[in-house]
């Protein structure tokens, strides 16, 4: 490209054009940036400010669900024996005894927590909003207010999640999957599991919000020269992700107002059952619950998969590889998880032939998501990996995902399941594939990112004290959890020792509280050195980790607008350890970076910028 | 420690540790090269003195890409393909090859409630809902080596009845009727289960077993048949009763 092409594409001219790409937008069209403490604070509408919003908010509902997950692993290990400490406290009416109401309360807000209220906003609403504009070269979401609506939405939700354990009859107990009809009033009758209905469709607005926002951004706003094929995959993730949100989460919400239907004006759509003698269908609730479902663990984990896929090419400061098959996978995946939900059903009855087609669709996933993994095994080989605090999060995930995806198998087989569906495995299964690759893809972005969000490195020694013992103890305990689940123990227990064939596994069960214990409080190291850099962190550079992607263009953190000037992007994000880049005396080229020796430039970039490599990639050279 | 599957009673139970078996091994293998892999990237391939720039490939050359999918594929057959062929196999002359027309078979309509289990089996005449039947709670009596066929409903939440020992489980569900069969290959006293959370004594849903050889189960049944008229059990409430479990439609 040349030096007029570029003034061209800082034009509305490019592809990119759109709200944002008014004439002259280059230069131009600076928002002004709000006066006033609240404007800018609290009902912000800048991306970046919402995006700590949500992260903050995330952040507080880990800690929140990661105590109720050591009070569940208490009780597991110590049936019977009061909690110490926080017993008095929170169970003082029980003598600081975990009771079986309490527990069931406990497992479901963990639950409950963890995906709707810690992962998604800290991925999807912290993440997605500060990376999204910054990495395609945006000035803001498309739609900004919208933006500030989705977070506000958000927190009530979580005010009324909150308010439910202040109710007659305490907090929610029919777990985070709320089947019907124990979520109805014949096993619910408390107002707590109305307010879980209103604190879901609430949170489901929230996401739905955000998704409509972010399509609309990617798809309108990217920065000239942006073509999808040049995308970080990071903003592939939560590109995908929001689709599959703005399908699916309104099929949530349906089962949710049904559900409230039936709570609140006495409708039966979920109802059955000679107790009550009505005759609706508490499989439809099912149906509805696991069509969005299965698509959410895929909304939660691809932005997760997206975020991997680049930081490895970051630090193996490689390309990465296979880029447009790593595309396709997710493409895929997305497409295939639409119609697997079936396999969480296998145990309800489901009529043979349905069996079987859900059993060979959820296997046929595995296909794109084996290509996935596969590539990042690619671009760590013959890289030059730099050990940082984001990558070893990064490569521990890709270790979780890889026993967490292939444990899936089991459960995907009809016979296998038949034995293992709703044991420990499956509780085992998912906290790998989902709680440990989001804890950890979320602990990656945030040493990755945090430099450019406040301003200040975090300290790399504190964050490798942080994902050692983090890393150990967190496989001991959901690789535990799945050998338990082998042995046979049910999930959601309050007390396995019932049972004469479960009650060998207490040692297992003691050792992987203990293990549980350890990586909560390894969390307290994570805790200090966010809050000492924050205040105390040395002072970032504009690009510290020495990438190319266009948000470290900008200086830390970025100004309101984040571009003076509209970036002209004329390669793909990865160019890593690319020889044209050895003249100026690094290894690696910006996106926005203009050609260094031409030829040499486009004999590796052709691969991703969309045009067909012009026969000199290094294959043929 | 000693992590192993409860004992297996089952005829066909062996079936589905033949299958976590063959899953164990291949994904084992898998997980294993994929281990190595990895140690040698991390170990040989990171920055260090020697090492300071990567191989710069963006893997999008034809072998590559070749590469990557034989991989892939590799696994989808040798794990994934497999497994179906062989699961189908055993879902269609096993697992749901239900003993309907099957004289042999032991009959028993299962009632789950919070938080018990009501077994009811036909008696002498063979017929359900006559003064007859009988019905145990939270007991379930079989013989030894004769199909058992359970059909079961809910009264008020999902349960689900699981049975360790016999690799398998199966919703009970309000509104509708599930089915499933077993059979116990010896005697003994083996534990029923609920997996399905059903409220806050979900925990207490247990559940008994009690397989006994042919002869010592028909002893059985005479004093239970007497047990369950005395105790007036007969007449306990049963789900649905009035339109009938459909034992004849064979769903
Ligand atoms: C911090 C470490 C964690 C530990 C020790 C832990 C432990 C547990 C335990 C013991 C249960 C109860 C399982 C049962 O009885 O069925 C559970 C349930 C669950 N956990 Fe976690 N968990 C952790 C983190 C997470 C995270 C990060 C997520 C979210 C991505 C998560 C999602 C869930 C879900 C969805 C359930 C099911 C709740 C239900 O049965 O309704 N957990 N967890
Ligand atoms: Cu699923
Ligand atoms: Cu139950």
């Amino acid at each position: 490209m040349t030096a007029t092409d570029q003034s061209q594409g800082g034009d509305a001219g490019g592809d990119a054009g759109g709200p944002g790409g008014g004439p002259g937008d280059g230069l131009e069209e600076i928002p002004p940036e709000p006066a006033g403490f609240l404007r800018r604070h609290v009902f912000s509408t800048d991306h970046k400010v919402i995006g700590r919003q949500f992260l903050f908010l995330g952040l507080s509902f880990l800690a929140v669900g990661g105590v109720m997950a050591m009070l569940i692993r208490w009780q597991l290990a110590r049936p019977g024996v009061p909690v110490p400490v926080v017993g008095g406290l929170l169970f003082g009416r029980a003598g600081g005894l975990i009771s079986p109401a309490a527990y069931t309360a406990l497992f479901t807000m963990h639950g409950t927590i963890m995906i709707f209220f810690a992962v998604t906003p800290i991925l999807i609403g912290g993440f997605g909003n500060f990376c999204l504009p910054l990495l395609i070269g945006a000035r803001d979401m498309a739609f900004p207010r919208l933006n500030l609506a989705s977070f506000w939405t958000m927190a009530a939700a979580t005010a009324v999640l909150t308010a439910s354990f202040f109710v007659p009859l305490g907090p929610p107990q029919a777990g985070w999957t709320a089947y019907a009809t124990l979520s109805t009033a014949i096993g619910a009758p408390g107002v707590g599991q109305t307010l879980w209905v209103v604190a879901i469709y609430l949170n489901g607005a929230s996401s739905v919000m955000g998704a409509v926002n972010y399509i609309t951004t990617v798809i309108r706003l990217r920065a000239p020269g942006m073509t999808y094929l040049r995308m970080p995959l990071t903003v592939w993730g939560f590109f995908l992700t929001s689709i599959l949100n703005a399908l699916f989460v309104p099929v949530l919400a349906a089962a949710m107002v049904l559900l409230f239907f039936d709570r609140v004006f006495g409708t039966q759509f979920f109802v059955a059952g000679t107790t009550v003698g009505a005759g609706g269908d508490p499989i439809l609730y099912q149906h509805l619950f696991w069509l969005f479902g299965h698509p959410e663990v895929y909304i939660l984990i691809i932005p997760a998969w997206g975020i991997v896929s680049d930081l490895l090419s970051f630090f193996a400061r490689k390309p990465a590889f296979g880029y447009r098959v790593t595309v396709a996978a997710l493409v895929g995946v997305v497409i295939l998880s639409t119609v697997v939900y079936g396999h969480h059903m296998f145990t309800t009855g489901m009529s043979p032939l349905l069996g079987e087609s859900f059993m060979v669709l959820t296997m046929i996933i595995s296909v794109p998501t084996s290509l996935l993994f596969l590539n990042w095994l690619g671009t760590l080989w013959r890289g030059a990996s730099r050990m940082t605090t984001p990558m070893l999060f990064c490569l521990g995930l890709v270790f979780t995902f890889g026993v967490g995806g292939l444990t899936g198998l089991y459960l995907a087989d009809v016979v296998a399941d038949m034995y293992l569906h709703d044991t420990y495995f499956v509780v085992g299964h998912f906290h790998l594939i989902m709680a440990a690759a989001l804890l950890l893809a979320s602990f990656a972005a945030i040493y990755f990112w945090f430099p450019k969000m406040f301003g200040r490195m975090m300290s790399e020694a504190l964050g490798k004290w942080h994902f050692w013992p983090t890393f150990v103890s967190l496989n001991v305990v959901f690789m535990g959890q799945l050998l338990i689940g082998y042995a046979g123990m049910q999930r959601r227990l309050y007390d396995p020792s019932v049972y004469e064939f479960l009650r060998p596994l207490l040692p297992l069960n003691r050792f992987i509280s203990r293990a549980a214990y350890v990586l909560g409080a390894s969390q307290l190291i994570f805790v200090v050195n966010f809050f000492w850099s924050l205040f105390r962190g040395q002072k970032a550079p504009k690009n510290p980790w020495a990438v190319g992607t266009l948000e470290w263009t900008v200086a830390s953190p970025p100004p309101h607008h984040n571009f003076d000037r509209i970036p002209v992007v004329v390669r793909g994000p990865h160019e890593l350890g690319h020889p044209a880049a050895r003249a100026l005396g690094k290894d690696w080229l910006g996106q926005d970076e203009g050609p260094v020796r031409p030829s040499a430039d486009n004999a590796t970039d052709g691969s991703t910028d969309g045009s067909p490599p012009d026969g000199s990639t290094e294959g043929a050279a | 420690m000693h992590i192993v599957l409860p004992h297996d009673a089952s005829l066909d139970g062996h079936l589905v540790d033949g299958v976590i078996g063959y899953l164990t091994l291949t994904t084992g293998l898998a997980f294993l090269a994929v281990l190595v892999f990895l140690l040698i990237a991390i170990v040989f391939h990171r920055e260090r003195a020697g090492r300071t720039r990567a191989h710069h490939t963006h893997g999008n050359r034809p072998r590559d890409r070749a590469l990557t999918f034989a991989v892939a594929l590799v696994m989808f057959v040798a794990i994934d393909v497999t497994l179906v062929a062989r699961t189908a196999g055993e879902l269609s002359g096993r697992f749901w090859r239900y003993p309907d027309g099957d004289p042999n078979a032991l009959r028993v309509e299962v009632t789950a409630r919070q938080w018990s289990w009501t077994f009811r089996t036909a008696g002498p005449d063979g017929r359900f809902g006559t003064g007859d039947d009988v019905v145990t709670l939270g007991e379930l009596d079989v013989p030894v080596g004769r199909p058992i066929y359970l059909k079961l409903r809910s009264r008020d939440v999902v349960h689900s009845l699981y049975l360790p020992s016999f690799r398998t489980k199966i919703d009970a569900i309000p509104g509708s009727t599930t089915r499933l069969w077993f059979q116990a290959q010896e005697a003994g006293r083996f534990e029923i289960g609920c997996a399905q959370h059903c409220g806050v004594s979900h925990y207490k849903m247990r559940g008994l077993l009690i397989a006994r050889p042919e002869g010592e189960y028909h002893d059985w049944l005479a004093r239970a048949e007497t047990d369950s008229r005395l105790r007036g059990d007969a007449a306990l409430p049963v789900a649905g009763e009035a339109d009938g479990w459909d034992w004849e439609t064979g769903r």
